[in-house]
C-alpha cells in the first residue's frame, strides 16, 4: 500500500483501524446470513404444508417453557457482563 | 458459467453487496459536507497530498465520513474471504465441471515463470482480495465468475463488458490475424476481442496462474482456441514482429509506471510493421478536477491500489511515443473521462524508412 497516502490522512487511517467498528460489520454479516436461513427455513416449511411463521409467531411459552427460556437468557447476559468486567483471571 | 450458490453465500455476498452499494451513497453527502466547509476547486490546495490532508482534517469530526471509511474497509478486506466461502461451500458441486474445463477443449496453459514473480505482483494483494490472485485453488472462478456476479456488477449494473466491445470497434483494422492480450486475467476483455476478431488466433499472458485457468475454462467452455501463457507482458520471449494487434484493457493501473513503459516497449517489438497498440486505462489526473483526484486516491487506498497514482500521472502519449509508435492518441473515450484509450500504431516498412 501507499504508506505516503497514509501518513497525510491519519483520521481516515484511525477509522479504518477500529477493530470493533470491523467487528460489528462482520458479526452482522453473520447475523443477516442466520436471518436469512431463517427465513429460508420458513418459506421451505411452509411449502411442505407447515406454516412454521404463523405457529412460531402465535406460540405462548407454557411456565416450564418459559422457565428453560429464561434461564437460557441469563446464562447468556452473564456471558456478556463477564466479558465487559475482565478477564476471569482477574475477577 | 453457470452455477448456484448455496444459502450461506448468497446471503453473505447479497449483504456485502448491498453494504457497498449504500457506502457509495455515502459519497454524495461527503461533497455536500466538504462544500460547506468551503472545500471545492478554488480552495482545495494543489499539491496533492496536501490536498489530502486538507480533505482529511475538514472531515475529521463527519459521521458520514466515517460511516464511509469504515464500510469501505469492511467490504475491501472482507470481499476476498467471503467469495472463497460462498465457493467452498459448492465446491464439491462444481469442481468436476472446472476441471473437467480446464483439461478438455482447444485452449493451451503454458505456465513459464511459476512462482517467479515479479515484486510489483507480490508486494500487496491485489483488490486487498485475501491471498492475492493466487490466493486460492480455485481464485479465478472465485473472483472471475462468482464476486464478480453477486459483487461487482451489483455495484455496476447494466452491460459491464460493452465498454469492452466498442473500444476495440475503434481500431482501424478489421483484419488482425493474431492479437496478443497483455494482463488476460480470468478472460473478460480476452471474450470481447474474440468476439470482436472471432477469425484473429489469440493470444494472452498474465502472471497469475489461477486467473488463466479460468480464462482457460471460458475459452474451452465456448470452444475457443486461445494460448494463454504466464508470464510478464513486459519480458514475453515472443518472437518479434508475430502479431498484428496487441491490447490491454484495465491493467496499467495494477503495474508500475516504469513497466507500462516497458510494456509499451514489448508491445511495439512484438508487432509486425504496420501493426497496432491499445492500451485502455483509468482516467489520467489531468483530465479530472481537484476533487476526483482525491476521490480516485481515496478509491485507490481503500481499494488496494498501490499504483494507481503513478499510472494516473504517467503521460502515455509520450511513453507510447518514445516507445517508437506513431499516429499516437490518448483519450477519453467518446469524449468521456473513462474509460483512457491510448492507441499506437507500428509504422509499416516504407513508413520506418520515412521516418528514419
Amino acid at each position: 500500500m501507499k504508506l505516503d497516502f497514509l501518513d497525510v490522512t491519519p483520521n481516515d487511517t484511525a477509522t479504518r483501524s477500529d477493530p470493533v467498528a470491523q467487528l460489528a460489520l462482520t458479526l452482522a454479516k453473520e447475523l443477516w446470513v442466520l436471518k436469512d436461513r431463517q427465513l429460508v427455513l420458513e418459506a421451505v416449511l411452509t411449502q411442505q404444508g407447515i406454516p412454521v411463521r404463523e405457529l412460531v409467531d402465535r406460540w405462548q411459552p407454557s411456565a416450564a417453557d418459559r422457565e428453560s427460556i429464561d434461564a437460557a437468557r441469563k446464562r447468556f447476559t452473564a456471558e456478556i457482563v463477564a466479558a465487559l468486567e475482565g478477564p476471569g483471571d482477574r475477577r | 458459467m453457470d452455477f448456484e450458490l448455496r444459502q450461506q453465500g448468497r446471503a453473505a455476498t447479497a449483504y456485502m453487496s448491498d453494504l457497498a452499494v449504500a457506502a457509495a451513497r455515502l459519497r454524495g453527502k461527503v461533497d455536500a459536507e466538504l462544500a460547506a466547509r468551503g472545500l471545492g476547486e478554488a480552495t482545495l490546495a494543489d499539491d496533492l497530498d496536501e490536498r489530502l490532508r486538507q480533505v482529511d482534517t475538514a472531515l475529521r469530526d463527519s459521521r458520514t465520513n466515517r460511516a464511509l471509511a469504515i464500510l469501505g474497509e469492511w467490504s475491501g478486506t472482507s470481499h476476498g474471504r467471503i467469495g472463497q466461502a460462498a465457493f467452498d461451500e459448492i465446491r464439491p458441486d462444481i469442481e468436476p465441471r472446472l476441471r473437467e474445463l480446464q483439461s478438455t477443449g482447444p485452449c493451451t496453459l503454458e505456465v513459464r515463470l511459476g512462482e517467479r514473480l515479479p515484486s510489483y505482483q507480490t508486494r500487496c494483494w491485489i483488490h486487498r482480495t485475501t491471498g492475492g490472485w493466487d490466493g486460492h485453488p480455485y481464485q479465478g472462478f472465485v473472483h472471475g465468475e462468482l464476486i464478480h456476479r453477486e459483487y461487482v456488477s451489483r455495484n455496476y449494473p447494466g452491460d459491464i463488458f460493452a465498454q469492452r466491445r466498442e473500444v476495440l470497434g475503434t481500431l482501424p483494422r478489421q483484419d488482425y490475424r493474431r492479437i496478443l492480450e497483455f494482463g488476460t486475467s480470468s478472460g473478460h476483455y480476452t471474450m470481447q476481442i474474440q468476439k470482436v476478431f472471432p477469425q484473429a488466433e489469440i493470444w494472452g499472458c498474465d502472471l497469475s496462474i489461477r486467473m488463466l485457468e479460468q480464462a482457460q475454462r471460458v475459452a474451452n467452455e465456448n470452444g475457443w482456441a486461445w494460448k494463454l501463457f504466464q508470464l510478464a507482458a513486459e519480458d514475453t520471449g515472443f518472437e518479434a514482429a508475430s502479431f498484428d494487434l496487441v491490447t490491454s484493457y484495465i491493467v496499467l493501473h495494477e503495474i508500475p509506471a516504469a513497466i507500462t513503459r516497458a510494456q509499451m516497449r514489448e508491445a511495439f517489438r512484438v508487432l509486425r510493421p504496420g501493426g497496432d497498440m491499445l492500451f485502455t486505462d483509468v482516467t489520467p489526473y489531468r483530465a479530472l478536477d481537484k476533487l476526483a483526484v482525491r476521490w480516485a486516491e481515496y478509491g485507490a487506498v481503500h481499494g488496494g491500489e498501490p499504483f494507481w497514482r503513478e499510472a494516473a500521472t504517467l503521460d502515455l502519449a509520450q511513453a507510447a511515443r518514445e516507445a517508437g509508435f506513431v499516429n499516437v492518441r490518448s483519450e477519453g473515450f467518446k469524449g468521456a473521462k473513462y474509460p483512457w484509450v491510448t492507441y499506437g500504431h507500428k509504422p509499416a516498412v516504407g513508413q520506418q524508412e520515412q521516418r528514419a
